[in-house]
C-alpha cells in the first residue's frame, strides 16, 4: 500500500512528491545557473567593509516594510507590500503544514494540534487573511498594469506570468478552501476560513455543490510547482534578489 | 594640428579654437559597428563587472520609477534608453552569450536561441550612452541599483569590444588621452587664463606655481575652467577670493592634468588608471593640507574614485565649502547686500554622487540680501542639465533639450540668478538659457561671494555668445 502523509486535510501521495521534487529540482538548476553566471563577475563587488548595523537597518526600514516605495507612493507601496507579505505569510504557511508533516510524529502535539486541534484553525484564519492580502495587491497590480496603464509601466511576458501565476494560485487556493467547506464534517469549524466559506456559499447558491476538491487541490499544486520552477527566471526571483542588492547598498553608502 | 605647433599658437587661436573643438559641436552619428552587422557580436568581457553588478540586473523590479525621472527618456521617450530597458537589455544579451540557455549552448540551440549580432551591440551601445549619468536612477529606484557604477562597468565591455564610445564621442576619449585635457587644448596653454586675467587686471597676481613654491592648499582649477573662455570666471573668482582671505594656495599650471572622469565615464578605464595613478603621484609629493576644486566632475572624481586606486595624503574639498571654512574662521567677511531673486541649481556629481546638498545652501544664506527660492526639483532630485556622462557630446540636441527643461525649472521660481557650482553645469546651462534667450543670469556661486566681499566679480556677458 502506498505510503502517504497527512497535509492540512488531504493526504499527499507520491505523485505530489514527484512533481514537488521536479518542480524544485527545476528551480534549483535555474538558481545554480544563474549564481554560475554572477560567478563570472570579477570587480570587487564592495568597496566598503560590510556595515551590519546599516544592512540591519536597512532590511528593517527598505525590505520588511518597503519604506523606499512608500515615499514614491502609497497605492503603490500597499500593492506591493500586501503582495509581499501575502506571499511570505503563505509560504510560511506552507513550510509550516510541510515541516510538521514531515519533521514530527503523528501523534505529537505539533501534528494533533495543527491537523485536528487548535494549531489547525489558526491556519485556516492564517491562510485566509493572508491570501486575501495578497490578492488584493495583485488587484491593484493588475489594474494598474492592465486597466489604468499607469504610464511608467511596460508590460513584458515575465510581467504577465509572474501576475498570472501569482494570481491563479491565490484564487484556486480559495476554490480549494470553498470546495473542502462543501463536506459537512467541517461545519462547525467552517467560519474560522471566513473567505472560504463565504466562496463556498456562493458557489452552492449557484449551483455548484459537487466539484471534487482534491482535484482542485492538484490544480492548485500544479500551478504552484510552475511558479516555483519558474522562480530564478521569473519575475518573482526579485523577491529573493532585490533584498541583497537593497542592504548591500545601505551598507556601502553608510 | 600636432601638440607642438598648437603650443605655438597665439592666445587668440587657442581660444578660437577651443570654441570651434568644443566636444559638444558634432551632432551624433549611428555608433560603430565591429564587424559585420549581421553577424555574431564578440562576447562582452563580463569579468569585468562585479558578482553584485551582475545581480543587481536581476535585481531589478521593472517597477519603472527610473523612467518617471530619467532626463535621456524625459526627451527621446523609448523605452530602451531608461534605466530599465538598459538593464533588460544587457542582461539578455550576456544570458544569450553566456547563460545555460546561451546560443551556443546544447539547450540554446535546442530552444533556438539566435545569437547576440553586432548590430544589436552597435544599438545597445547607443541606448547606453545616451545618459549623462546623473544618477537620479539611483535616487529613485526602490531596490537602490548602483546605476551609474553599472552603466560605467557596461561601458568598459562596451569599449573592449569596439563598440564604444560614440564617435563623437571618441573625440573627447582621444583628446584627453593625447593632451591630458578633454579639450584638445596644448598642455602649455592650460594655465593661460591666470596671464590673460592679469593682463586684464582681473587678478592681482598669476596665482603661483605650487610644485616650485610649497602651499597648503592646492587649487586644481579642472579643464573646463582652464581653457573655456565662457567659464574663466570661475578660476579668476575663486583666485580673488583666495587671495583676499590670504590663502596659503598655489596651481599646478602647466602641469596639472585632467581628472580623467571623462575617460571613467566614457569606459575607458585603462586609460583612467593611468591619469588617476599619475596625479595621485603628483598630489601626494606636493605635500598639500587640501585640494580645493571648484568642479563637481573633478571633486567626485578625485574623492571618490580615485581613493579606489591610491591613498590621498590630503583632503579634498569643493571651493564653496572651503569658502565656508573661511568665513566661519573669520577671514573671510560677506558684508555687501546683493539684491537679487536667486535660485541653486545641484550639480549631479556634487550633489548625488558626493552628498553635498546641504553647504552651497549654508553659503547662500550667508550672504546678505539674497532672497533664495528652491526649484520643485531639487536636492536628491535636482534635474539634470543634461552635460555630464558623454550626453553632451554624444548627444548634443538631446543635452540642449534637457538643459531647457532645467532652465524653466529656474524661470518657475522667479528667480533673476540661476546659480551653480560646477563649470560643466555653467556651460551646461548656459545652452539652455541662450536657446530660449531666458531673462536669467547663469552664475557660478563664486561670483556671488566676490559680490558681498565687495570686489569685482569676474562675470561672464551672455551677449558675447555667438558660437553655440
Amino acid at each position: 500500500m502506498e505510503e502517504t502523509r497527512m497535509y492540512l486535510y488531504f493526504e499527499a501521495t507520491a505523485a505530489l512528491y514527484t512533481a514537488t521534487v521536479i518542480a524544485v529540482l527545476l528551480c534549483f538548476a535555474g538558481i545554480f545557473t544563474t549564481l554560475a553566471l554572477w560567478r563570472k563577475g570579477k570587480a570587487k563587488s564592495l568597496h566598503h567593509k560590510l556595515n551590519s548595523a546599516a544592512v540591519a537597518r536597512s532590511f528593517i526600514t527598505d525590505v520588511v516594510f518597503q519604506a523606499q516605495i512608500l515615499k514614491i507612493s502609497f497605492v503603490r507601496w500597499l500593492m506591493h507590500f500586501c503582495i509581499f507579505i501575502g506571499f511570505m505569510g503563505l509560504l510560511a504557511q506552507t513550510s509550516l503544514m510541510a515541516f510538521i508533516s514531515h519533521f514530527t510524529s503523528p501523534g505529537s502535539f505539533l501534528a494533533q494540534s495543527f491537523f485536528h486541534g487548535g494549531g489547525a484553525r489558526v491556519l485556516d484564519v492564517w491562510g485566509d487573511v493572508f491570501g486575501l492580502t495578497m490578492l488584493f495587491g495583485l488587484a491593484i497590480a493588475i489594474i494598474r498594469r492592465y486597466v489604468v496603464k499607469a504610464k511608467q509601466l511596460e508590460t513584458i511576458t515575465k510581467d504577465t506570468t509572474s501576475l498570472v501565476l501569482l494570481t491563479a494560485i491565490g484564487l484556486t487556493g480559495f476554490l480549494c478552501e470553498a470546495f473542502r467547506l462543501m463536506d459537512p464534517q467541517y461545519a462547525d469549524v467552517a467560519w474560522y476560513s471566513f473567505a472560504g466559506m463565504a466562496l463556498s456559499q456562493l458557489l452552492q447558491s449557484a449551483g455548484i455543490t459537487s466539484a471534487n476538491y482534491i482535484v482542485w487541490v492538484w490544480v492548485h499544486a500544479v500551478i504552484s510547482f510552475i511558479f516555483i520552477a519558474l522562480i530564478p527566471s521569473s519575475k518573482a526571483w526579485h523577491i529573493f534578489v532585490s533584498p541583497i542588492e537593497i542592504v548591500l547598498d545601505a551598507s556601502e553608502r553608510a | 594640428m600636432d601638440n607642438e605647433n598648437k603650443d605655438t599658437m597665439n592666445e587668440t587661436e587657442v581660444r578660437q579654437e577651443s570654441a570651434a573643438s568644443a566636444p559638444e559641436a558634432a551632432p551624433a552619428p549611428a555608433a560603430q559597428s565591429a564587424g559585420s552587422a549581421q553577424g555574431p557580436a564578440p562576447k562582452l568581457p563580463i569579468e569585468k563587472l562585479s558578482a553584485r553588478q551582475l545581480l543587481e540586473l536581476d535585481a531589478c523590479t521593472r517597477c519603472g520609477e527610473c523612467s518617471n525621472w530619467c532626463p535621456a527618456y524625459d526627451q527621446d521617450g523609448r523605452e530602451p534608453l531608461t534605466p530599465r530597458g538598459r538593464a533588460t537589455q544587457f542582461r539578455d544579451i550576456i544570458r544569450r552569450q553566456y547563460g545555460a540557455f546561451s546560443a551556443e549552448s546544447f539547450l540554446g540551440r535546442l530552444l533556438g536561441k539566435k545569437q547576440v549580432t553586432s548590430q544589436e551591440l552597435s544599438d545597445f551601445a547607443k541606448d547606453l550612452y545616451a545618459c549623462s549619468t546623473c544618477m537620479q536612477c539611483h535616487f529613485v529606484c526602490p531596490v537602490a541599483i548602483d546605476t551609474v557604477e553599472l552603466w560605467e562597468r557596461i561601458r568598459e565591455c562596451i569599449v573592449d569590444t569596439g563598440f564604444g564610445p560614440l564617435p563623437t564621442q571618441q573625440d573627447l576619449v582621444l583628446k584627453t588621452k593625447n593632451y591630458d585635457n578633454p579639450w584638445g587644448q596644448p598642455r602649455s596653454s592650460r594655465a593661460r587664463w591666470g596671464k590673460v586675467a592679469k593682463k586684464k587686471k582681473r587678478i592681482n597676481e598669476v596665482p603661483k606655481d605650487i610644485s616650485k613654491d610649497k602651499a597648503e592648499v592646492l587649487y586644481f582649477v579642472g579643464c573646463t575652467a582652464s581653457y573655456d573662455t565662457n567659464v574663466e570666471e570661475v578660476g579668476i573668482n575663486t583666485v580673488n577670493i583666495f587671495e583676499e582671505a590670504g590663502v596659503d594656495y598655489g596651481i599646478l599650471g602647466n602641469k596639472e592634468k585632467c581628472c580623467g572622469s571623462v575617460l571613467l565615464r566614457m569606459g575607458d578605464a585603462a586609460s583612467f588608471k593611468r591619469i588617476c595613478t599619475e596625479n595621485i603621484e603628483q598630489f601626494n609629493a606636493l605635500g598639500i593640507k587640501t585640494l580645493v576644486t571648484s568642479c563637481a566632475g573633478c571633486l567626485k572624481t578625485i574623492k571618490e574614485d580615485y581613493a579606489r586606486h591610491g591613498k590621498l595624503n590630503f583632503e579634498i574639498k569643493h571651493t564653496l565649502e572651503y569658502v565656508i571654512d573661511l568665513i566661519k574662521a573669520g577671514r573671510l567677511k560677506l558684508t555687501q547686500p546683493l539684491n537679487m531673486k536667486v535660485t541653486y541649481h545641484d550639480p549631479c556629481h556634487l550633489g548625488r554622487h558626493a552628498g553635498i546638498f546641504d553647504a552651497p545652501r549654508e553659503l547662500l544664506a550667508l550672504i546678505p540680501g539674497i532672497e533664495f527660492v528652491e526649484m520643485e526639483r531639487n536636492r536628491e532630485n535636482s534635474r539634470c542639465c543634461g552635460a555630464g556622462g558623454g550626453l553632451k557630446s554624444g548627444y548634443p540636441d538631446m543635452q540642449n533639450q534637457i538643459s531647457q527643461k532645467r532652465v524653466a525649472d529656474a524661470l518657475a521660481t522667479g528667480a533673476t540668478e540661476l546659480v551653480s557650482a560646477c563649470p560643466f553645469c555653467y556651460q551646461g546651462l548656459q545652452i539652455g538659457i541662450q536657446a530660449m534667450d531666458a531673462p536669467i543670469k547663469m552664475r557660478d556661486i563664486t561670483e556671488l561671494v566676490c559680490m558681498a566681499m565687495g570686489l569685482a566679480p569676474a562675470t561672464h556677458d551672455d551677449t558675447q555668445d555667438t558660437d553655440e
